[in-house]
């Protein structure tokens, strides 16, 4: 199991390499210059090219990717050309945002999802069911920045339950930052809730009807400990994958719920990255989301072996 | 200046163990702003982005500033300078007793340091720097500004917040980038974290002037303790956070919200009239726009009231406006006006005739960033191709914009906009070395006149040649005035609508 763990690192090593050289260049062949945007409008293109310079974008392209390569072996993701400070602690900042908003959607879609599914495939077509799948269609069709922009104009504005946007001022406290993540976990939470539901239950149909469930049940055992112990447990590889792309997802960024809410987050960040040609900081974030994926997915597999005996590395 | 933050802590919250949270607790003289965007620098001088204008005149200041009418008034000299009659040297009294952030007083020495880094370092400090012979300090709190010519616009480039000539303590500069900016202004620095929030409180060691305030002259009195410039760049939210009640001042909202800001009443409507004014840059280095009746025949077929009616889509935004500065402007006059607005695809067609137009796409080049930019390039496409032309409109985003407008060989036209700027000088699109490079021999005689000569009655009859060459040559072409919609919590005073809106006066009453 130890050799399959490294194993799977190594082969991560590979994927950030290819990523990393994927979005060096593409990121360089999108025309848009970061020292004129830096200066401002009335800037003259002498004031820029100086800029340029100073920056180091006039050297070859790959002189840049060694000395990204060399510097990222280090540990080191170079300084963002917008803040002038190093991307490493750019993407911390927008570490905790992130994370809570994806544990607080994941934890809501979850609370919404399983048990739902679960209950849909237990009573097959009855109006639950019917409710729930289309219910679950409509909530993945309807884009989330309209979800948010409706919670946020009559929840928050209108009814004043929730802040609209920002992430808390200078007096902000950890628990009082996390007050402005629940309306935008809510919406994000609803969207993802779908995929889950749909997944749990047509796993759980697969399972109940299986040869054991009925084994389980002509043993007398009860409903409950028939679908939770027996039926849930066998259903749940399926449901513990979606769950993990659903959480690396979150993670690598909820870009439109991020900027409805004006959420620091890496969402966010990313893409006034982009907007603003900070090529370190583009770099910097998709090397972390490469990273995050890998090793989600790693943990998912190793939860595997938790919940699945017969599972073997 | 209360906050009360409503807002309940619903199950969802209780249900994650995090109920019986306490919802932020606001001083009662905090004021939160929002802007639209994240200032990437808090050195005024090393940007021309109006951001970083709005945030730093907070805690950085200039020699003179301007005032309610426009004009330059001092903020850290005493006086209006000493001008010598020949006009090539000024001699400027600094205030006593000006403390910066750091604790250190001001004296001359900081001032000469910190104008000959603007020189060095600043866009329009540079443009300024051929013309400069020296600038010295003749005494503790005197200094001397030495011209090799006289140049009309240089107090005004003193005064202007934006590439702004800041004055520094003389030891923290030498480098380009600063470590850390330490201004003299009535707020200081207090936190900045990116993308959140720049947290300014109350500098104790201020001394404010005595002249009632006006504009960004008079008395700055830093009535809040404290102001939170916050960035945030989607409109929506910015519009969201203001009716909610999170912003005390929210910059830059949609036209479309105006009934929503009106009818609330945690919020009033704050409006600009006018703000500024959309341009078409023509480039003379290269392609189609170095053909002068070329030039005419775009000038001739723009359906103006279209285009405006379509990038602002409501009759209180915008104003179909000729002359270079609206109403009320010592500027304003009427010379050439009869060209604006024309509207004629014949009279168009004719000038491509006489242009000798070869079907050679005229490419304007835009982007979604400004949606009325875009709005006003589709409707012009349509009146330019009814009057002849092969139009390609280049839709890229504003990163591309500001990196292919450098490069003659890239563009026919590119749309900006511009606020009124106190000072016609203040931009260079008249100028023979802008980006767009018009040169016309009389029209470049008249700019050089109209930057060395001094008397304000022969600067405006200069600056009606000007604005007659513009419109007869088609240097550049002013689409009309548009309003800005800003939006305050009701009640607050003391915030006079600009382009770089100003907090040390505000308040609640």
């Amino acid at each position: 199991m130890t050799r399959y763990i490294l194993k799977r690192l190594v082969g991560m090593l590979v994927v950030v390499l290819i990523v990393l050289t994927i979005a060096f260049v593409i990121v360089r062949l999108a025309p848009g210059d970061p020292a004129a945007l830096l200066l401002g409008p009335d800037a003259t293109p002498e004031d820029a090219a100086e800029l340029r310079e100073k920056l180091g974008l006039n050297s070859p392209i790959l002189v840049q990717y060694m000395a990204f390569l060399g510097n990222a072996v280090r540990g080191d993701l170079g300084n963002s050309l917008f803040f002038n400070r190093p991307v490493t602690e750019v993407l911390l900042a927008r570490a905790e945002p992130t994370t809570f908003l994806a544990l607080f959607s994941l934890l809501i879609s979850l609370v919404i999802a399983v048990p739902i599914g679960i209950y849909a495939a237990y009573r097959r077509g009855s109006w639950l069911d019917q409710s729930a799948v289309s219910t679950a269609m409509l909530a993945a069709s309807v884009p989330s920045f309209w979800t948010g922009l409706m919670f946020q104009r009559y929840l928050a504005t209108e009814m004043g339950w929730f802040p609209a946007s920002d992430y808390g001022g200078p007096d902000a406290d950890f628990i009082s930052r996390m007050g402005y993540l629940v309306l935008p976990s809510i919406v994000l939470g609803i969207v993802n809730s779908a995929l889950i539901l749909r997944f749990t239950r047509a796993s759980m149909l697969d399972i109940l009807g299986e040869d054991f469930v009925r084994t389980a049940r002509s043993k007398g055992m009860s409903e409950r400990r028939v679908v939770l112990r027996h039926a849930l447990k066998n259903a749940a590889i399926p449901i513990i994958t979606i769950i993990g792309l659903t959480f690396a997802n979150l993670v690598s960024g909820a870009v439109v719920t991020e900027r409805v809410f004006n959420l620091p987050g890496m969402g966010n960040l990313v893409v006034n990255a982009v907007l603003r040609r900070d090529y370190p900081v583009i770099q910097g974030t998709l090397i972390v989301v490469a990273v995050l994926y890998v090793l989600i997915n790693l943990m998912v597999d190793l939860v595997y072996l938790l919940v699945d005996k017969r599972v073997r590395y | 200046m209360s906050l009360s933050f409503k807002w309940i802590v619903p199950a969802a919250l209780a249900a994650a163990g995090l109920s019986g949270t306490a919802m932020p607790a606001f001083a009662e003289t905090n004021l939160t702003v929002a802007i639209v965007g994240e200032p990437d620098t808090l050195d005024p001088m090393v940007s021309t982005k109006d951001v970083v204008s709005i945030v730093t005149q907070h805690f950085i200041e200039t020699l003179y500033t301007f005032d309610a009418s426009w004009d330059v008034a001092p903020l850290l000299a005493t006086t209006l300078p000493k001008i010598s009659a020949d006009g090539t040297l000024y001699t400027i009294e600094l205030r006593q007793g000006i403390t910066f952030h750091d604790g250190s007083t001001m004296d001359s020495a900081d001032v000469v340091a910190s104008l000959n880094r603007w020189l060095t370092v600043a866009t329009r400090g540079k443009s300024v720097a051929s013309k400069i012979v020296s600038v010295t300090a003749t005494g503790p709190y005197t200094i001397e500004i030495q011209l090799s010519e006289p140049y009309a616009p240089l107090l005004s480039l003193l005064a202007f917040s934006n590439s702004a000539a800041a004055v520094y303590p003389e030891e923290i500069l030498g480098a380009d980038t600063l470590t850390a900016v330490v201004g003299t202004g009535p707020y200081e620095v207090i936190a900045h974290v990116p993308d959140q929030y720049i947290q300014v409180g109350r500098f104790a060691g201020y001394v404010p002037r005595d002249e009632e305030p006006s504009g960004s002259a008079g008395r700055r009195a830093a009535l809040a303790d404290e102001i939170r410039f916050v960035p945030v760049p989607d409109a929506n939210t910015r519009v969201e956070g203001l009716l909610s009640g999170q912003y005390d001042y929210a910059d830059a909202l949609p036209a479309e919200s105006l009934a929503r800001v009106t009818a609330n009443t945690v919020a009033e409507p704050v409006i600009l009239a006018p703000f500024g004014w959309p341009v078409w840059a023509l480039n003379h280095k290269a392609g189609l726009m170095t053909n002068a009746d070329i030039r005419r025949a775009v000038q001739a077929a723009l359906p103006i009231d279209d285009m405006l009616y379509a990038a602002f889509g409501d009759d209180n935004f915008f104003m179909v406006d000729g002359p270079m500065y609206p109403e009320g402007w010592v500027w304003r006059n009427d010379a050439g006006v009869e060209n604006y607005n024309q509207n004629s695809p014949a009279k168009a067609a004719e000038y491509l005739k006489a242009g000798g137009y070869d079907g050679t796409p005229l490419r304007i080049l835009t982007s979604h960033q400004y949606e009325f930019h875009f709005k006003m390039a589709e409707v012009a496409k349509v009146a330019l191709e009814a009057a002849g032309f092969k139009v390609q409109l280049d839709v890229v985003d504003w990163a591309t914009l500001g990196q292919q407008r450098n490069d003659p060989a890239l563009w026919d036209i590119y749309i900006s906009h511009s606020p009124f700027l106190p000072e016609p000088a203040l931009t260079d699109l008249y100028a023979s070395t802008s980006r767009l490079g018009w040169s016309e021999p009389g029209k470049d005689a008249v700019w050089d006149k109209f930057t060395t000569t001094t008397d304000l009655a022969e600067r405006q009859a200069l600056f009606a040649d000007l604005q007659r060459a513009n419109f007869e040559d088609v240097g550049f072409i002013k689409i009309g005035g548009f309003n800005a919609l800003m939006g305050q919590k009701t009640g607050l005073q003391g915030v006079t609508p600009s382009p770089w809106p100003n907090f040390w006066n505000a308040t609640y009453q």
